[in-house]
Order: structure tokens, then C-alpha cells, then sequence
């Protein structure tokens, strides 16, 4: 599934819109303007939206809101969402405290 | 047997089945049974997934456990992987699969972790959400939300609720809103036509509830809370058609805009994936037995794509019998024998006009050539004219069921529930029931209780003169008594007059469903299909 898209494409410049101020990520408070700005400053995954603004980083661990941002994203740079790499799943698949991530037990005994 | 690794002995089982609800359940039974040892994670408190929360029938054929109700079947599958040895293990979240088939797990804040011959992964689903000014404010839910508040912790979601979202999960929980009491102002989509079985919708309408299809939220009112919704009409670029701005007041907006498969632990995990918008998005790419691209890893159930319980339990067995194909505790033939069985009874839940090829798809006739009521599509009830033309639905003397079902859905209790051989459906179990004139309809109600669609109704213009006896389902409390007047409402929901209970009938084997007989004026015999209780309107 990897995809290649070419980063020199021009998208045009920011324009603001009237919802751009719609929380769109909760856990991490991320508005659509915050969003939109990102990908017109060359965020064109949704992997690089997520390490820039944290989207999808939160408590939810994106279950909310990745699709949402799939859409925003789609739109801008004017393609299909199908077309678009889903972001990095890696572990831990839920938010997890450091003191039990270092907490490893044997064999469940 | 235990494996070393970085200093962690890992605990071995057979299976590691991720996820207790209708898939894994079943998955792991079938693996059972066949003499592996299994184990399921599950991050809940509670079994059974979305099981519980379903307090309505099931549609499919008796294969199917169609007309028991959903938390029946999540108690009937407990107790059965008790029974076959199945360890389930609750509060106890996944955090991630590892190469061959190593699974760590959080358990009361203990990262532990397991070793699998081989994984099945049944996570299920996860809401989708939509945006719009307000939508953070609390009284925003998602369907699901409001089925775990009502039917798992007795609370009332709120008082008047918005539903978006017109597919089956809207229209089962605005129905269920309306038991638990609350009052459904409206249930809109964005979409022209209704998304979910048409006889479904109908039971919301009845009870007058409004469709605004074409409808779309524009903004969620209030400023600490919901206190209101504003509604505006779409086009066909779904752009708000200015002027057609509606305000419904309401405490609670439910959002019901279909499911996505939760199946990050199977990117993570490596299988290959592949966006498929007809399974609602992510899922790992499988073989018909449901392994992944990983061998010995399998999936089942929403998290290979979005479908429904009855569905996601055949592919729980399925993939049960595969893994136990795959480590070798049965053999090929035992296997192809089985899964052959398993998948006829699946692609039997897969036919009619909601098959998955049929998505999307605008159908103007039923697979017998009747014209499908657009009238039930854009406004949730048949008219008058319309049901008189289905094979349902035939004038006699005497009492004799009438039965509205317009659509191909599979579901076919009606047919076995009747001992008379009142109504056919035939081996096809999409084709609309048929009433037989010449057989003898005794009034025993059974069909009435069995049809998950609550469409069937006894009709008895013999009782009285002047007067029809309409025998109608009824599933709310409190429950009507004997000599009680109240409003009859037809179809669309609206009072046509008044209405006097003549019988209530409960029995065991109806399973909650009251059977309520009221009598009418006769002209409105073809009319009439609710009951409203007078106290309730004075409340």
C-alpha cells in the first residue's frame, strides 16, 4: 500500500474558511484551520500531520477524528481519501502509563 | 510450554482471540471444540461486545438465531465457551502484536506477554463522527454511547433527542430511545433515502417520529450544553439549501453515520491492507477463511468490514475451524466440509436489496417484480395503497395476519412461527412472506412475536360489527390494560381517532413482545397500526 505522491504539486496558499475554527481533533484540542494551515506548510500525510500537530495522538488514539482529517486532507490536495497512506499504527495501541509499559511481567503466571 | 525471550517467559496458547464479541465468541468456541486451547482478550469490563446492548430480535433464519434478541444470544455464547473451555480474560487490552505471533497485553497494569500458534482478531468497529459547529458540546453522542447508557446502565440518555443517521444502527436506537422513554424529535440524513430496512423505519414512524431525509446538521445549539439543533435541507452537492433552515429543541443529538473497522493492530501487526469504502475503510486483505496475509493470523468479523452480528458470528466460526485447520487439529476435508456449510448460511444473510453488492444501488422492484415504496425510502411508512399491493397483505374473513414487509431482507421466522402454513417465505429467505387465503389462521400471535420487523398485524373484521380488532406488537411500558382507550395512529404516526385495548397477551414464548389487541371503527381497519396510551400524552 505504499504510495508515492510528489510533494512539489503546487496546492495553492492557505485561505481561511469560516469553520476553521471547528475542534476537529478533541483529545488534543486541534482545530480544521490548524489542519488546513499544517498541510499548506507541506503536510501531505497523514502520518506528518500527526507528528506535527498530534492529531489523533490523544486519549482516542484517533478513533474520532482520523477519518475526519482523511477528509480535510483529501480535499486540499484534491484527491480521492483512497488514495491516501493511513498513518503509522504501532504499539502501544492504546494509551498506556510508562510505569506499566515498563512493568513487564513472565508468562501471565 | 514457554518461550524465552529478552528476558520474558511467555505464556503459549493455541489461539489468542482478540476481542469477545459475537465474532471472537464464536471464534473461539469453534477453536475450542476442536480441541485447541484458547484464549480471548477482551478490554471491557463486560463480554459479548455490542451483544448486550442489542435488546431488539435478530433478523436471518432460525441458522442464524434470528428472533432471539442480541443480549440472549451474548448469554447463550458465554455460556457455551465456558463450557468448551475457553479462557476469556476481561479488562484486558491488546496493545500490540508482535512478530510470530507474540501479543502483549495490559492486565491490571501488568504489560504481559503471550505467545499464539495462531491470532484471531475480532476488534469490531469504532463510531464514526461527524463535524459541525457545536458538535463538541455535551449532549453529542454517538448511537452506540446512548445503547451503553439505556440498555446496559439503565440511564436515559437524555429527554429529547436528534438522531443523524438513518441506517439500521439509527433507526434500532431511535426505537430504542423511544422505549426508554425519551421523545425522538426527528431523525435526519444527509442521504435521500433511508439507510436501513424499511420495516425498521416504519416502527419509528408509527410511533411519530418524523424523517428529514436530505437533512443535515448545521449547527448544535446551546453554550454549556445542547439545548437545541438547527437542520437545513441538502442538495445534490450537499450544500445547505438556503431557506429551508428548521430548529428542533432538544437536550441530546445521537450520531449515527455508520462504522469503521477497528483493525490497527492488524497494520501494526504487518498484514497487508487495503481501503475498501464498501467494508467502511482499513481492513486486512483475506482469504475466504479469513486469514490475513500473515499466515496463521485471521480476522472476523466488523474489523474485516462492516456488517452486522449475525454475519459477524458465521465468520467467527469460520475462521475457528481455519485456525484449527491451520495448526492441524482437523483436516482439510473436515474443514471445507464445515466452512462450506458456514458460508452458504452466510451468503444467505448477504442476499436481498441490502446485500453488500446492492449498496449504493438505487432498486425500484423487489426480486418478485413488486415496486418498492419510495414513500417507505424517503418518509419511513408504506401508504395505504402501497401495502394492499404486497403478497403480505390480503383481505379475508375472519382473523388473519397482515403483513407489511415490502422489502427483499433476509429473515424468514414468520414462516416457521405459523403452525397453520398461514405464510410462505420459501428456501429463498429474502422473498417477501406470502399469506396463503386458504389456510385457517388461528389468531395464536405467534408470527406477530417472531417478526423482528414488527410488521406483522392480525386483522379481524368479524368480532364486532362496526368494529376491527387489530392485534398489533407492542414493546413498551407501561403496559396497556384491558378496557384502556387511547389514539390510534396509522402508519405515518398521526391520530386518526381513538382506540380501545380489547387484549393483552403475553406469553413466553412472544419473548417480551406484547401482544395488543385494540378495536377501531371498521374504515379505519386499513389504518390504524399504533396505540398510544392516553396517560402518556397527558405526561
Amino acid at each position: 500500500m505504499s504510495k508515492i505522491r510528489d510533494r512539489s504539486i503546487d496546492i495553492g496558499t492557505y485561505c481561511p474558511q469560516p469553520d476553521d475554527q471547528l475542534i476537529i481533533c478533541r483529545c488534543e484540542e486541534i482545530t480544521k484551520g490548524e489542519i488546513r494551515q499544517a498541510i499548506y506548510d507541506g503536510m501531505h500525510t497523514l502520518t506528518e500531520l500527526r507528528r506535527f500537530l498530534r492529531t489523533g495522538m490523544g486519549p482516542c488514539q484517533g478513533q474520532s477524528c482520523s477519518k475526519i482529517i482523511q477528509g480535510i486532507l483529501a480535499r486540499e490536495l484534491k484527491i480521492s481519501h483512497l488514495e491516501l497512506e493511513p498513518a503509522m499504527s504501532r504499539a502501544p495501541m492504546r494509551p498506556i502509563e510508562m510505569s506499566v509499559l515498563g512493568n513487564e511481567v513472565k508468562g501471565g503466571e | 510450554m514457554t518461550f524465552e525471550r529478552a528476558g520474558a517467559v511467555m505464556k503459549r496458547y493455541d489461539v489468542i482471540v482478540v476481542g469477545a464479541g459475537p465474532a471472537g465468541l464464536t471464534a473461539s468456541i469453534e477453536a475450542a471444540k476442536n480441541g485447541l486451547k484458547v484464549v480471548v482478550f477482551d478490554e471491557n469490563a463486560k463480554p459479548g461486545g455490542q451483544l448486550f446492548k442489542q435488546i431488539h430480535k435478530f433478523f436471518g433464519s432460525k441458522e442464524h438465531k434470528a428472533k432471539m434478541r442480541g443480549f440472549k444470544i451474548g448469554d447463550e455464547l458465554l455460556k457455551t465457551a465456558s463450557e468448551v473451555g475457553v479462557e476469556v480474560v476481561l479488562n484486558a487490552t491488546v496493545i500490540g502484536i508482535f512478530p510470530d505471533k507474540e501479543v502483549t497485553v495490559n492486565i491490571e497494569d501488568q504489560l504481559i506477554h503471550y505467545k499464539g500458534d495462531a491470532i484471531i482478531v475480532a476488534t469490531g468497529a469504532t463510531e464514526n463522527m461527524v463535524t459541525f459547529e457545536g458538535w463538541t458540546l455535551p449532549g453529542v453522542i454517538g448511537a452506540g454511547a446512548a445503547q451503553t447508557m439505556m440498555n446496559l446502565h439503565s440511564v436515559k440518555p437524555g429527554n429529547k433527542v436528534l438522531m443523524l443517521g438513518s441506517g439500521n444502527v439509527g433507526l434500532v436506537v431511535s426505537y430504542q430511545l423511544l422505549q426508554a422513554g425519551c421523545e425522538v424529535v426527528a431523525v435526519i440524513d444527509a442521504a435521500p433515502r433511508i439507510g436501513g430496512y424499511g420495516v425498521h423505519a416504519s416502527k419509528v414512524t408509527r410511533c411519530g417520529v418524523p424523517f428529514y431525509l436530505s437533512h443535515t446538521i448545521i449547527k448544535a445549539e446551546g453554550d454549556t450544553r445542547v439545548t437545541g439543533v438547527t437542520v437545513g435541507e441538502v442538495d445534490g452537492n450537499w450544500q445547505i439549501i438556503e431557506g429551508t433552515q428548521k430548529y428542533f429543541e432538544a437536550d441530546t443529538i445521537c450520531l449515527a453515520v455508520g462504522l469503521s473497522p477497528m483493525s490497527q493492530l492488524l497494520k501494526m501487526a504487518g498484514c497487508t491492507m487495503e481501503q475498501d469504502p464498501k467494508k467502511g475503510g482499513l481492513v486486512p486483505v483475506c482469504n475466504q477463511y479469513g486469514e490475513t496475509s500473515i499466515s496463521g493470523i485471521f480476522v472476523a468479523g466488523d474489523v474485516s468490514g462492516i456488517e452486522e452480528a449475525s454475519s459477524a458470528m458465521i465468520e467467527g466460526k469460520i475462521s475457528g475451524i481455519a485456525a484449527a485447520y491451520s495448526l492441524g487439529y482437523i483436516d482439510e476435508e473436515s474443514l471445507v466440509t464445515k466452512a462450506k456449510v458456514l458460508e452458504a448460511s452466510l451468503r444467505s444473510l448477504r442476499q436481498g436489496m441490502f446485500a453488500p453488492e446492492n449498496r449504493g444501488k438505487i432498486l425500484d422492484k423487489t426480486e418478485e417484480g413488486y415496486d418498492i415504496s419510495m414513500n417507505l425510502l424517503k418518509r419511513g411508512y408504506l401508504t395505504e395503497e402501497e401495502v394492499e399491493s404486497y403478497p403480505g397483505v390480503k383481505s379475508k374473513k375472519g382473523i388473519h395476519p397482515v403483513i407489511e414487509c415490502s422489502q427483499n431482507i433476509p429473515c424468514n421466522p414468520c414462516q416457521d412461527a405459523c403452525s397453520k402454513k398461514c405464510i410462505l417465505i420459501g428456501e429463498k429467505i429474502t422473498s417477501l412472506p406470502v399469506v396463503d387465503k386458504e389456510a385457517t389462521c388461528t389468531g395464536c400471535g405467534m408470527c406477530v412475536a417472531a417478526c423482528s420487523g414488527q410488521s406483522i398485524f392480525l386483522v379481524d373484521e368479524s368480532q364486532e360489527e362496526g368494529y376491527t380488532y387489530i392485534t398489533i406488537p407492542y414493546e413498551f411500558l407501561p403496559l396497556p390494560k384491558k378496557g384502556d382507550i387511547g389514539l390510534a395512529l396509522n402508519r405515518s404516526g398521526s391520530e386518526v381517532g381513538q382506540a380501545e385495548v380489547v387484549k393483552v397477551k403475553t406469553a413466553k414464548a412472544y419473548d417480551h413482545t406484547h401482544l395488543l389487541t385494540i378495536k377501531v371503527p371498521t374504515e379505519l381497519g386499513l389504518k390504524v397500526r399504533f396505540f398510544k396510551q392516553l396517560q402518556e400524552v397527558l405526561v
